[in-house]
């Protein structure tokens, strides 16, 4: 299909970039972008790998269209560190062994990250629901559960 | 004994801040410049002789670069196993026959991934179908078709035999004559699959060179070298697999696939880089699962619950080709005769072919569905005597000392504590079979305990591993490891190791991994020996390196080597405060007056040193193994008796890992297991209708998710430890705890609801069946 010329707000940068139509979020941010923190695991929305922030939302991008995207802000996982110092939640997901693999981390945090945005004080049931269309075959979530409290109690 | 700063310290993963940040590239994440894409055509058909293959329009497709078939391989069969008595089986590319749905019949390299996925439609295969068999036992009867009409099977009565492993000891008839109960069960394993959250992918590039650059989401790049290098035709040392992080694997990633050679092949035919990334379909549909295995149980026990003797004959339906099959009935064997003593054992063990797709080992490679087996009986053996369950494991398990009939010894065991304390901290002989108390309640709650060992590192190709550890003018260390880090924390450990060594922090090593070209030789991440095999050869690199910085140091300090310690960068005399010398000067020293020696530690170790190889996978005779782990795990579990629902609510793990490295990650592959022996006991199953797979997605395949979350508590049983200077002993902590957890769950199920379920998934509907049962057959 015949290129599009959009404009995405990533990070805090403007992209302008010409797209097919039919691209999808995902495939513009790792592949466009070289913003490959985002993953694919499942390519149809079961998973949570591909997760990132639109306004602050957690929303699939593997099931987003590029050019819905436009105009809207868009926080990949690369967008989380300021400055070179780590986001609390990822700073916890380290100190907490949250992370084995590593595959589903990105996805992991940023839907963490939604969730502390909207609630800096959930109980563990709040944060096991909200993880739940993120999947990890490596740790049980448990530790991801530690960090996410940990991140949640300000420690840093 | 010397406190130890870094090895037994739940220290960070040393690649926590790249996958933290999203920076750490997997091999989906590769990109090189020209890069085409691949894509593989598979068979439609469980089982067909391929007539005729026309390429032609595929080819003449604007974008499309290349099409390979089988004929233009070498025709060169690999298997998992390659012995004398199971030669290769499988072509990497069919030639004339497919033997299940999915098997690899060509390859199409284009410009992108659309033009590669519309050039397969147009590749016309002629096919003639033929008869194909799904069920293992079906597949054993005379009549059944035969799957490899021309290939060297084992002889046997039964058609379709791939492998068979016999083993045992003393006389199980006369056995069970003496016994006072002998019970028979059959239990069944479903096919479970290890859904590693990065699927199958590899990217190729063959440079000019005339070598072939391969990234690859793998267990250890050596035997991908071995195997695509002999597939290929090509001299190992023209072949180059490099490191890049891993998405999971659990056993799913260790062969030489064929996504990996057809990239490969097609880089060779277009001089270009060509990735492969196989989609979540194609993973469920094509790649391999895990080993579904029936077990068949004989058991003879005297009235106080002593083992007299067992009979066990499993059957594994191991696919098209023998894939890890004939190891998963070699395993099953010893995953009999490690946690108990039996004093009379009859082992058989069949692989049989199947027309469906082939079978990896996936995390505890048979332990699970043996486990499964021989904890549930022993639960109800212990029930028809009068036993309590604790009681009837305590009195068989395997005892410090004991000496295995294939001559291994259990110097290091701690069975009996792990039984002893996983039973302490769940108040167990409190708790056990309150089920009586429970009548009328909708939700009953019930807790089982399993029991299970494991090997830890084994004789199989590349039977070594070494290392490099390289001091840097600034005082830094690198290490050079072919070990690769899949999750489990390879990289984390072996830096530890290097850490205690040489005085130096975890920030100070820099880690170059998993590269066949520029690291040394490593076991890999499949065979349970990472932190026993490659732990050891790091620590005697990192102590290589010590003592030729501690001769450079005493001669500058006018010290004796033996006094002098290492800390913080800098090499001092115990004892007198200020007389030191930084790394930095010690390394300058040495190029000075060595004559240029800049100081590289080498180590290298391999289990079981004086041993020339692995057991006999048909008669197991030979040593298996240096250490063996061991855990009683409990489960307990809450069963609504109305819908047969069941939650795990705590799993307790008591387990002899020898000592751990480091805590964190040792809980972390605890947590990992129990919520895949979660997923395992109670919901997973890949299911297939005549070869074809039905579940082919996650949510057709459930597995654990975040509300499923089980609370996990460990307990170290320690019964090694780790001292400076001497190659120590530690056991895997990877893949042997779905075992005992897996078969806790099924028990703990039975304590609930009286009803034991002998087939897995436990579903509800089969605990409703199974209540229903009773209710119609009043006692």
């Amino acid at each position: 299909m015949k290129k599009q010329l959009i404009e995405l707000r990533v990070n805090g940068e403007s992209f302008e970039l010409a797209v097919e139509p039919q691209k999808t979020l995902l495939e513009v941010v790792r592949e466009d972008l070289g913003l490959t923190g985002a993953k694919e695991a499942c390519g149809t929305g079961e998973c949570g790998a591909c997760t990132v922030l639109i306004d602050g939302k957690p929303i699939l991008s593997c099931l987003t269209l590029a050019i819905e995207a436009q105009g809207k802000k868009i926080t990949t996982i690369e967008g989380l560190a300021k400055n070179g110092d780590l986001h609390p939640l990822q700073k916890a997901f380290i100190r907490y062994g949250a992370i084995q693999c590593g595959y589903c981390t990105s996805g992991m945090i940023l839907n963490a990250k939604s969730i502390l945005d909207e609630n800096p004080k959930p109980s563990r049931d709040e944060i096991l629901k909200g993880l739940e269309g993120n999947l990890c075959r490596c740790t049980g979530y448990n530790k991801i559960l530690e960090a996410v409290m940990a991140a949640s109690t300000g420690e840093d | 004994m010397e406190e130890l700063s870094y090895v037994g310290k739940s220290v960070p993963r040393k690649d926590g801040v790249e996958k933290a940040t999203g920076r750490a590239l997997y091999t989906v994440d590769m990109v090189l410049p020209g890069m085409l894409w691949g894509k593989i055509l598979r068979s439609p058909y469980p089982h067909a002789r391929i007539l005729n293959i026309d390429t032609s329009r595929a080819e003449r497709l604007p974008g499309v670069k290349a099409v390979v078939i089988g004929k233009d391989t070498l025709g060169i069969k690999h298997g998992f196993v390659e012995t004398p008595r199971y030669p290769p089986d499988q072509y990497l590319l069919a030639m004339d026959r497919v033997r299940y749905i999915g098997e690899e019949v060509a390859a199409v390299a284009a410009i992108d991934e659309y033009v590669a996925e519309e050039a397969l439609n147009l590749i016309q295969v002629d096919y003639e179908e033929l008869p194909a068999v799904f069920d293992p036992e079906e597949a054993m009867k005379p009549e059944a078709p035969e799957i490899h009409p021309s290939h060297p099977k084992v002889k046997e009565p039964y058609k379709n035999i791939g492998g068979k492993t016999e083993s045992g000891w003393g006389n199980v008839e006369k056995g069970f004559d003496k016994s006072y109960l002998v019970r028979e069960d059959r239990f069944e394993g479903q096919l479970r699959t290890h859904c590693y959250m990065e699927p199958q992918a590899t990217l190729a590039s063959f440079d000019l060179s005339g070598k072939l650059n391969v990234w690859t989401s793998s267990q250890g790049p050596f035997i991908k070298r071995a195997k695509l290098a002999t597939t290929l035709g090509l001299p190992f040392s023209n072949v180059r697999v490099l490191k890049a992080y891993v998405g999971g694997a659990y056993g799913g990633k260790i062969d030489l696939f064929s996504h990996e050679f057809c990239a490969s092949l097609l880089s060779i035919k277009v001089q270009r880089p060509v990735k492969i990334v196989c989609t979540r379909e194609e993973v469920f549909e094509s790649a391999r699962h895990g080993q579904p295995i029936l077990v068949e149980l004989k058991t003879g026990v005297k009235k106080d619950g002593t083992l007299v003797a067992q009979q066990v004959r499993v059957i594994n339906n191991s696919g098209a080709y023998r894939g890890s099959g004939v190891v998963v009935i070699f395993l099953c064997w010893g995953f009999v005769m490690l946690c108990y003593r039996i004093p009379n054992l009859k082992y058989e063990g069949y692989s049989v072919y199947t027309n469906n797709p082939v079978r990896a080992p996936q995390r505890g490679h048979g332990a699970p569905n043996l486990r499964f087996a021989v904890e549930s009986q022993m639960d109800t053996i212990a029930e028809e005597l009068g036993i309590h369950p604790v009681e009837i494991r305590l009195k068989n398990a395997r005892q410090k000392g004991d000496i295995l009939p294939n001559e291994d010894s259990v110097r290091n065991c701690g069975l009996v504590e792990c039984i002893e304390r996983a039973a302490e901290a769940t108040r167990f002989k409190e708790i056990y079979g309150k089920r009586k108390s429970q009548e009328g309640q909708r939700i009953r709650r019930g807790l089982g305990m399993g029991v299970s060992s494991y090997f830890s590192g084994s004789l199989i190709y590349p039977n070594t591993s070494a290392a490099i550890v390289k001091l840097n003018d600034d005082g830094t260390v690198s290490l050079l490891t072919g070990a690769l880090d899949i999750g489990q924390g390879a990289e984390t450990i072996l830096c530890q190791i290097v850490a205690e060594e040489l005085g130096v922090s975890m920030d100070d090593i820099r880690v170059v991994a998993a590269d066949t070209e520029t690291t040394p030789v490593d076991i890999g991440a499949w065979i349970s020996g990472g932190a026993y095999v490659s732990g050891n050869a790091v620590k005697m690199a990192a102590s290589d390196a010590r003592r030729q910085l501690f001769e450079v140091a005493a001669q500058k300090l006018e010290a004796n080597p033996e006094d002098l310690i290492a800390k913080n960068r800098e090499i001092s005399v115990k004892g007198i405060p200020g007389r030191s010398i930084s790394f930095t000067q010690a390394v300058a020293a040495s190029i000075t007056k060595r004559r240029g020696n800049p100081i590289i530690g080498q180590g290298h170790f391999r289990t079981m040193k004086d041993i020339p190889a692995h057991p006999s996978l048909a008669t197991t005779k030979g040593r298996w193994s240096d250490n063996y782990a061991f855990d009683a795990q409990v489960a307990e579990v809450e069963v609504d008796m109305e819908t047969g629902q069941v939650k795990l609510v705590k799993a307790t793990t008591a387990h002899d890992c020898g000592f751990p490295i480091n805590p964190l990650l040792v809980e972390g592959q605890i947590d990992g297991q129990v919520s895949m022996a979660q997923g395992h006991a109670l919901w997973e199953e890949v299911l297939m209708k005549k070869g074809k797979t039905l579940t082919t997605s996650f949510l057709d395949y459930k597995i654990p998710c975040a509300k499923d979350l089980v609370e996990s508590h460990y307990i170290d049983v320690i019964t090694e430890r780790y001292e400076k200077d001497t190659p120590y002993r530690t056991k895997e902590v990877g893949e042997g705890y779905v075992s005992g957890m897996v078969a806790a769950i099924a028990n703990a199920v039975y304590d609930a609801t009286g009803v034991r379920v002998k087939t897995f998934p436990i579903l509800p509907e089969k605990i409703l069946m199974g209540l229903k049962e009773k209710r119609n057959k009043p006692r």
